[in-house]
């Protein structure tokens, strides 16, 4: 099985999921989403390699953003399934696979603006004992130990993305570039098993594009698995290995990028067009 | 004038506690929940139904289910349940498919449609003449009418609040307050975090509903009646201007919306000279109400006291 599977409509029986210490990390097939007659998403088939970053290009309107939220579970998808580490999620909603360490962040920001940054990364925090009304009544003697525990990790991020001066300040307070950071550190503080990104690099400097891209390669480097959305096609040829290609909804071709440059179809619909 | 002031020390706990519930829900959730005072009206009618005797006591002049004549402190306790098993399945209709602009409109129509049906249904609640010679707690031990009890009735009531204040507090300054502000925030990011908006959005429902079901019994069991009147769905704009005024997300501010406007205000008017046709300064009570919300979000969106900055654990 290779890394990204074929094009066009899914070939996996419906009686053989993907088995996870064998195959991809995610198996998405036939995967479908129409919104009122549009087929946004029209029968993708893809599967997701672990430990590394998967690049997910395409003109405006090709679909990119729907599928990453359809793999994620913020839209239901209307035809096809998906698998996560072997498991059928299909039907899981959002907050589901986001526990399971599937998880994703959004083409704009969506940092929580009147919570400091220190706060929005403790949100994301699984299994704190203050994080549920039981826990919140029983009070701070109950949970205050996680609470420091989370703190250290979430003060090692910031150090790690050299953002520990600005913990304590809200997060609408932010500059573009850093609302980017904070929401790459949110979704990490889930301990992601693969980290869906929409356009982390959008309408940032390039001194902050190459230290998010560092960033990621870093991350890579540790085990992570990402499948990122970017239009940007110099970062997308550094980072990413494989690469898809997706237009009109469908996938129109994947690869190493310096080889889909040689196509004439992908050419056509997005290369040069 | 003693009697005036346990009479406005009751209203004003019994505002305080429904503007630290629906500060709850509002304020720190984000859920525009306009059908709030109905969670009131059903501890109220909980609790009278309850307290009272059968509906064929007193010569059959009320009509009215249940009727229990059971013993104080087991009817608030009803009522508080009630307030929070009512918000189960509304809350389920309106918050498991609809958006959030649409889940406002929903409890507006859910309110009206329900003070319009109590109005219409006497067998049910006595219908639009509503209920009357509720019994106060424990008046067959004690003398309800006597100033010792009225000063009971205000420490009964100030243990409410604190128990409500607690309760709000613990949760506001949690893990789980900070997960209610950031669904509040940003509903999709904070389902993409793995949170579960549903369940957040429903719990507040019952915990805001129950406080506001307490609130409800603890003014019927005082002023001894409770009608449809009591509670059309502006009686919720009241308690909404007042969080706005004394700031969203803040118990403190909750706490002096309450003092400002339910109690502050309307006091303050009741001592109006009369002018106009009758009924025109009640009138020009809402109209005021309405530009002291507008006025509000305009100039100082964040109330007189905003909410505050949170600090965690070991945070400089």
């Amino acid at each position: 099985m290779s890394h990204v599977g074929a094009t066009g409509r899914g070939e996996r029986s419906a009686s053989n999921p993907p088995r996870s210490e064998l195959g991809p990390l995610l198996v998405a097939q036939g995967v479908e989403r129409h919104f009122e007659g549009v087929r946004a998403v029209d029968g993708v088939s893809i599967e997701i390699a672990q430990g590394r970053i998967t690049g997910l290009i395409g003109p405006n309107g090709a679909g990119k953003s729907t599928l990453l939220a359809v793999l994620a579970g913020t839209l239901p998808a209307s035809a096809g399934r998906i698998w996560f580490d072997g498991e059928e999620v299909t039907r899981l909603p959002v907050h589901r696979r986001a526990r399971r360490g599937l998880v994703r962040t959004f083409q704009l920001s969506s940092e929580f603006a009147e919570l400091t940054v220190l706060e929005n990364l403790l949100v994301a925090a699984p299994n704190h004992r203050g994080d549920s009304l039981l826990g919140a009544l029983l009070g701070r003697r109950y949970w205050g130990e996680d609470e420091r525990r989370l703190v250290e990790q979430a003060r090692e991020l910031l150090d790690r993305f050299g953002m520990r001066g600005q913990e304590s300040e809200y997060a609408g307070n932010l500059s573009g570039g850093q609302k980017r950071l904070l929401e790459v550190m949110r979704a990490l503080m889930l301990r992601p098993r693969l980290l869906l990104l929409d356009e982390p690099m959008a309408g940032l400097h390039p001194t902050v594009v190459r230290q998010i891209s560092a960033y990621l390669e870093r991350l890579r480097d540790e085990g992570l698995t990402i499948l990122m959305v970017e239009h940007e096609l110099g970062t997308v040829e550094r980072l990413c290995d494989p690469v898809i290609v997706m237009a009109q909804g469908r996938v129109i071709g994947q690869g190493p990028m310096p080889l889909l440059r040689r196509r004439r179809e992908i050419i056509d619909a997005y290369l040069v067009g | 004038m003693t009697y005036y002031l346990t009479t406005l020390l009751v209203y004003a706990g019994v505002d305080v506690i429904a503007c630290v519930a629906l500060n709850l829900q509002f304020g720190v959730s984000g859920l525009v929940n306009f059908g709030f005072i109905i969670f009131q009206a059903v501890g109220a009618y909980t609790a009278a139904v309850l307290s009272m005797p059968p509906d064929t006591a007193n010569g059959g002049f009320q009509q009215y289910i249940l009727g229990l004549k059971l013993p104080f402190p087991i009817p608030w306790l009803a009522a508080t349940a009630a307030g929070g098993l009512l918000a189960i399945p509304i809350g389920l209709v309106v918050l498991r498919r609809l958006r959030s602009d649409y889940q406002a409109i929903a409890m507006l129509v859910i309110s009206v449609i329900a003070n319009t049906l109590v109005t219409n249904i006497r067998p049910f609640l006595n219908g639009a003449a509503g209920l009357s010679l509720v019994p106060a707690p424990l008046s067959e031990h004690l003398d309800s009418g006597s100033l010792a009890y009225q000063w009971l009735y205000v420490a009964l009531t100030v243990l409410c609040c604190w128990l409500v204040l607690v309760v709000a507090n613990r949760i506001v300054n949690s893990p789980y307050g900070r997960t209610l502000r950031a669904m509040r925030e940003r509903e999709r990011a904070a389902a993409a975090l793995g949170k579960n908006l549903v369940a957040l959005k429903l719990t507040m429902f019952v915990v805001g509903g129950s406080a506001a079901a307490l609130s409800g019994a603890i003014l019927v069991g005082f002023i001894g009646l409770w009608a449809p009147a009591s509670w059309l769905y502006p009686e919720t704009i009241v308690i909404f201007a007042a969080i706005i005024v004394g700031g969203r997300g803040n118990n403190l501010g909750a706490i002096l919306g309450a003092l400002l406007v339910p109690v502050g205000f309307e006091e303050a008017t009741r001592f109006l000279p009369q002018i106009g046709p009758p009924g025109l300064i009640p009138a020009m009570q809402w109209v005021a109400i309405g530009l002291l919300i507008i006025g509000f979000l305009w100039f100082r969106p964040r109330g007189i006291l905003p909410e505050p900055r949170r600090r965690v654990e070991g945070e400089a």
